[in-house]
């Protein structure tokens, strides 16, 4: 079980960095089904789990940044205990969604402790020390590799029943308040914007952007062809010829 | 005129422009946007990979190490967008970088058109390109054929690869023709890039900020909800909205994004904890 182990390990890994670097979708459980059946030898049974997760993780996408259960630690440990439970593939459903949901957790704590990464950043970049910003930047997808790995690893190699007891014994305001803290996040980034963008005269251009996506069903794409609309009728104004003697901008 | 700042000289109304960056230039940016999101973190989310894509440009255009500094710092802003479609971005504002554009014009289109490219990404890619190629991929190993993830692989990726390194050069050209029609006022385009990524951030912050509370009063035999009966009907999003300036005036009274991330964690978990949130 070793060999085994280590090599999905491994699998989730390189998963792992898929699932936010290159992005060619390698991470989802349709491909992650046929690997896992490789390692394990059922591929028969490898497909079929993975294309049942797959479509059970069809919707499950991070629509604006916001984490769905983890997709990586899900196909994995799913088709892995399919096979090695020796349980119908839609079983393999209900063992892994317990496990992506924790791993969504830890991904959103994750995030959070990679925050002081940018005060480094920052300190690199004051130096023009471009080569350092580009590790540092890079060396997130070791912590990415290590975290899928080890997550793996250990429930594969110690036993998948003790696993899942431990999994389901986490205590579940624990893990919705960090997918709270996830959905609240995008907030502390505005505001780091408003600090360097917001000046008194345009306030009214946030106030208006903010009520109009909030009281009707504009897309942001909308919104930005609104506002571009505002700024050309801004632009042209202030460019009265009483105003500036210049000729017209275009 | 745009005649105060002098280091904008090179904006000359009629002067030809000096070109730095070329196409090799262009396609490794888009090479490098594949790690757009590998030191992605709560505090400024794509930002360091933002730095990292647009790198190749900013070491061609700023030769001297103050004035690639500054640049260097300008980009390590708050940056998020749907991680194909952040190439467009990555073309026009190196064509910006390269005509010396303002940093207030620059921040303004960034910040503009991340958040609708980020909006067309998601609809594009995963909810339209990923389901399609997905599900027929998902259908064929139904059947126990290794045909279905090599399909899914192949199709995903020829539109994916497209999507990624044509963005860039289109939005390059589509930069520097805009530029070259908006050579005049620099300040008012400045403001009027400002105007358009104000709005796009209020716009954002009902969108993306989610928050709402579950608490409920008992009130009798029923139950008072106030998300729903107190709060929505004062205004929608109030929360994510209050929370957000609640977090720009920390910012402003010097409280790090750091503190405030772990307190925004304390008070999920605690929320969560007591039912309230």
């Amino acid at each position: 079980m070793l060999i085994e182990a280590i090599l999905l390990a491994l699998w989730a890994g390189i998963a792992g960095i898929d699932q936010f670097n290159v992005l060619t979708h390698l991470h989802r459980p349709i491909v992650t089904g046929l690997v896992v059946g490789l390692i394990l030898g059922d591929v028969k049974t490898g497909l079929l789990a993975g294309a049942t997760l797959e479509f059970v993780w069809m919707g499950m996408v991070p629509l604006a940044g916001a984490q769905p259960p983890n997709v990586v630690i899900g196909g994995v440990m799913g088709t892995a205990f399919a096979i090695l439970l020796d349980q119908d593939p839609k079983v393999a459903v209900s063992i892994a969604v317990p496990f992506a949901v924790a791993v969504q957790g830890a991904i959103t704590l994750l995030f959070t402790i990679y925050s002081p990464v940018m005060h480094k950043m920052d300190s690199y970049a004051e130096n023009s020390r471009h080569r350092a910003t580009d590790l540092l930047n890079l060396s997130g997808m070791a912590v990415l590799f290590v975290f899928n790995a080890i997550i793996t690893f250990l429930p594969i190699y110690y036993g998948v029943e003790t696993a899942r007891s431990l999994v389901e014994s986490l205590p579940s305001w624990l893990m919705d308040g960090l997918t709270v803290a996830g959905g609240i996040m995008p907030a502390i980034g505005f505001a780091m914007l408003l600090t360097v963008m917001l000046k008194k005269e345009y306030v009214a251009f946030l106030l208006a952007g903010f009520a109009i996506v909030t009281y009707s069903d504009i897309s942001l794409l909308g919104l930005a062809i609104l506002a571009l609309a505002f700024a050309l009728y801004d632009y042209y104004r202030g460019e009265s010829p009483l105003k500036e003697g210049k000729k017209g901008g275009i | 005129m745009a005649s105060e700042d002098q280091a904008l000289n090179r904006n000359g109304e009629a002067g030809p422009q000096e070109k730095v960056l070329s196409r090799r230039d262009l396609w490794a940016m888009a090479f490098r946007s594949f790690f757009l999101q590998s030191s992605f973190n709560y505090e400024r989310m794509q930002a360091g990979g933002w730095l990292y894509s647009l790198m190749p440009a900013l070491k061609k255009i700023y030769r001297e190490p103050k004035e690639l500094a500054a640049a260097m710092k300008r980009h390590l802003e708050f940056f998020n967008t749907h991680p194909f479609l952040v190439t467009p971005i990555l073309g026009i504002v190196a064509a910006m970088e390269e005509s010396r554009e303002k940093p207030d014009t620059i921040r303004g289109i960034k910040v503009g058109m991340m958040g609708p490219l980020g909006g067309v990404g998601d609809a594009v890619a995963w909810l339209t390109l990923l389901p399609i190629t997905a599900g027929i991929g998902a259908a064929i190993a139904m059947e126990g054929s290794f045909a279905g993830p090599i399909f899914f692989l192949l199709t995903f990726n020829a539109i994916h690869l497209v999507l990624r390194f044509g963005g860039v050069f289109y939005g390059y050209n589509a930069g520097v023709r805009a530029i070259h029609k908006l050579k005049t006022g620099t300040q008012a385009i400045s403001r009027a890039a400002s105007i358009v990524g104000l709005m796009v951030v209020g716009g954002m912050i009902a969108s993306y900020v989610k928050l709402s509370t579950s608490a409920k009063v008992p009130i009798g035999k029923d139950a008072f909800d106030i998300q729903k009966e107190l709060l929505d009907k004062i205004m929608p999003n109030l929360l994510p909205l209050a929370y957000t300036l609640l977090m720009y005036f920390l910012l402003k009274r010097g409280y790090s994004p750091l503190k405030l991330i772990v307190i925004t964690v304390f008070l999920s978990v605690v929320g969560k904890y007591f039912g309230v949130l």
